[in-house]
């Protein structure tokens, strides 16, 4: 227990580390921001309960607030982001169910499995995230533009962090 | 409250959901100005429709009390302009300047002698040369055209009546500056005739008459009479009939007026002759 805490805590630090540090300042374009920090709200222990979740989520985001210097907006997308999870997993839960005490992750449940489930909440999270940047529905087509776009960079990143993460 | 905790607890999670991202939201908005213009524009813009509307409503329920408010300030300003405007004529009503380009220069005299049953009527004056009268000096009365000085004594002077057969005068009609030559004929002390008003031009009975000032005897606009009655005589002009201002039956107290420039303005006009 205390092991875990101390595990999740690392992560989320170094989530955050890495995209404050290097990913906010990647910029290839206005369509590419790739938000990878949202990878800690994937990879929390599947029996959290869920006010933990929305609270973690809030925390997250509120952090990426300070960082960014736009309040509300971050932790709106994680929020709502911790929210969907439970239900996203009760969706494509596999035939067997998921085993207590344990995690999402690449390795355990198949590739297939993993890139459902974080393309969905990544689309989530984005998809408000960049709402509410922009506000407002003029660009409506190009706001959707930049989701998809940063998603797909997104995903990849996730991906690319959980293939390391499974051969550790 | 059993219901109320067992609400509490099987929904506890949109609970803290709704708290949390309600929490973000009014972050979102209180803290950043452009999202927070961006929702005080959208809100007002939909309160204001209907607030539109409203005062539209009560606009028109109101036009009675608005129209009087707008009487009682009109008045308020009409009141307002009549004094300064007052205030802006004052310089030009009670300031006269004596020395510079005064070109009239006014007194009065008594009437001690007068005639109007002849054809060549005189009157006389109770001021002479040594009051500074000369000849050719106008005479009105109330106003009115009266005569010209023609002769003067030291204390005394003899006017010319209107009301004489070689009094002519230079006169128009005000309604349309046409000029002509006003004289007497001789027959009622109470009109004259004006003649050489073209027929083309338009006159009405109760036209004013006034003088021209074009011969440097009258200054111009010094009433002469109305028009009381008109005929187209022959040739191409009017014969104007025009009851006159002046009294010459009670002529009393009379304005003696001096052209102070007539010297100036009829030497010029002799070199052209």
């Amino acid at each position: 227990m205390i092991n875990s805490i101390i595990r999740y805590s690392l992560s989320f630090i170094l989530l955050i580390l890495l995209q404050v540090l290097l990913l906010d300042n990647i910029q290839v374009s206005g369509y590419i921001n790739p938000y990878v920090y949202v990878m800690f709200i994937l990879i929390l222990p599947f029996d959290i309960p869920s006010w933990l979740l929305l609270l973690l989520s809030f925390a997250t985001g509120f952090l990426m607030d300070l960082f960014s210097g736009s309040p509300g907006m971050h932790s709106a997308a994680t929020v709502l982001a911790g929210f969907i999870r439970p239900h996203i997993l009760n969706i494509i839960s596999t035939r067997d169910g998921y085993e207590p005490h344990s995690s999402p992750s690449l390795s355990v449940y198949g590739f297939r499995w993993f890139l459902i489930y974080t393309t969905l909440i990544v689309l989530v999270h984005h998809t408000a995230l960049f709402y509410l940047e922009v506000f407002r529905f003029a660009d409506f087509f190009r706001t959707m533009l930049r989701v998809l776009v940063s998603s797909v960079f997104t995903i990849s990143f996730i991906l690319l962090i959980e293939f390391n993460r499974r051969g550790k | 409250m059993r219901n109320l905790l067992n609400f509490l607890a099987r929904y506890n999670n949109l609970i803290i959901f709704l708290f949390l991202e309600g929490m973000a939201i009014s972050l979102l908005t209180t803290g950043n100005s452009y999202h927070n213009s961006r929702v005080v524009n959208g809100v007002t813009r939909i309160t204001h429709g209907f607030e539109e509307r409203i005062s539209n409503i009560r606009n028109y329920l109101h036009l009675r009390d608005i129209n009087a408010n707008l009487a009682a300030e009109n008045v308020a300003l009409e009141n307002r302009i009549d004094r300064l405007v007052k205030k802006e004529d004052s310089p030009f009503t009670y300031v006269t300047d004596t020395i510079y380009n005064q070109q009239y220069f006014h007194t009065t005299a008594e009437v001690i002698n007068n005639s109007i049953n002849r054809q060549k009527n005189f009157f006389t004056i109770n001021k002479g040369r040594l009051q500074g009268i000369k000849n050719d000096m106008a005479i009105t009365c109330g106003g009115g055209v009266a005569g010209i000085i023609v002769g003067c004594s030291e204390n005394f002077s003899v006017a010319m009546s209107l009301l004489n057969l070689n009094f002519k005068l230079s006169a128009r009609i005000k309604s349309n500056g046409y000029f002509g030559s006003l004289s007497w004929d001789g027959r009622d002390y109470r009109h004259a005739i004006l003649s050489e008003i073209p027929q083309h031009v338009f006159v009405t009975i109760g036209d004013t008459v006034e003088t021209t000032g074009y011969s440097a005897v009258f200054p111009e606009g010094v009433m002469v009479g109305t028009v009381s009655d008109f005929e187209k005589k022959g040739g191409d002009f009017y014969n104007i009939k025009v009851s006159l201002t002046t009294n010459f039956n009670t002529l009393h107290f009379v304005d003696i007026i001096s052209n102070l420039k007539k010297t100036e303005q009829l030497g010029l006009e002799k070199l052209f002759q």
